[in-house]
């Protein structure tokens, strides 16, 4: 319960303003092992997101195949890919628009 | 086993049956054996040079490994081949090290567990242990068992379904644990523990600190 509800939004705005040249995004995949509640349960407690923020990416994921779960500089979406492939969440990090 | 829930002193704890216990902690052994291989280091007759190899934490490999589990636990991160060669080469050492290092908490919980009659204890850095320790072990199943895609059940044959029964097992565990997680522990008033919203799926919740007072009388 460390960390679930101190930042209820995404950091998008703060992250893209502060990155001059074009932006990167992490992205989550689906796969059919991870169960929802935790995928979620991911989402809330590393990324900070509500839970209903956390459940509509979640569902994303799920539904679409992948959801962008973060923006911002190469070396920051590295760090949450990391972190992603520590909870065993199939993840990867691109260039918008690459 | 019963389930996973968080204590007046904020410790989880569930209770395991001897033989649920050692198959927990002979797959968590075989995560931290398939993924140590990867991370053993390299004879060095200088002990300060092994310290730093370990410390500069790179010489992974640049490939997605050829074992689909390994595959799985440790993949790529970007789409870019060579991007994602240069990415695994400097973090692949260091993310099955962290991966390993979780199943020996596992194991090392479960074997603290045995001498206490199967009552399992963890505190929050070893739940958080536990649960991405769990997560490589479905994933490991699952890709034993060729599970790929949604809706994919593994094989039919005994043994497929035997494992198959494990990897659900296991995801109740998951859910049970995640409860307890998030569960901020017992408040004195009922009522004020309210976060907790537990997933709504079904039935193993435990309401926190009910006080049995209000309400229902009968007349």
């Amino acid at each position: 319960m460390t960390k679930t509800l101190e930042r209820p939004e995404l950091r998008e705005d703060s992250a893209t303003a502060s990155q001059l040249d074009t932006p990167w995004v992490t992205l989550v995949w689906n796969d059919p092992v991870n169960l929802m509640s935790y995928v979620s349960y991911v989402f809330r407690s590393y990324f900070g997101f509500s839970k209903e923020e956390a459940d509509r990416r979640m569902l994303q994921v799920h539904n679409d195949g992948r959801a962008v779960v973060a923006t911002g500089s190469r070396e920051q979406m590295e760090v949450h890919v990391e972190a992603m492939h520590d909870f065993g969440l199939w993840a990867t990090l691109q260039q918008v628009d690459a | 086993m019963i389930p996973f829930e968080r204590d007046e002193s904020r410790v989880i704890r569930a209770s395991l049956t001897s033989p649920e216990s050692s198959l927990i902690g002979s797959l968590a052994d075989q995560i931290a054996g398939m993924l140590g291989e990867l991370i053993e280091v390299p004879q060095f007759e200088d002990p300060d040079a092994a310290a730093l190899y370990a410390s500069v934490g790179i010489g992974g490999s640049s490939t997605l490994h050829s074992d689909p589990a390994i595959a799985r636990l440790l993949p790529n991160a970007y789409a870019d081949a060579e991007a994602a060669g240069d990415f695994r080469r400097l973090t692949e050492r260091s993310l099955a090290t962290r991966k390993v290092e979780n199943a020996r908490i596992v194991i090392q919980s479960l074997e603290a567990a045995e001498q206490a009659g199967g009552e399992l204890a963890l505190d929050d850095a070893q739940a958080q242990a536990w649960l991405r320790a769990l997560a490589d072990i479905r994933l490991t199943i699952a890709a034993r068992l060729g599970i790929e895609a949604d809706g994919d059940e593994g094989g039919d044959d005994d043994a497929s379904l035997a494992l198959r029964d494990v990897y659900d097992w296991l995801a109740w565990v998951t859910d049970s644990l995640i409860e307890a997680i998030e569960d901020p522990g017992r408040i004195d008033a009922a009522g004020q523990a309210g976060q907790t919203s537990a997933t709504g799926e079904a039935g193993t919740t435990s309401e926190p600190g009910t006080t049995g007072t209000t309400g229902t009388t009968e007349d």
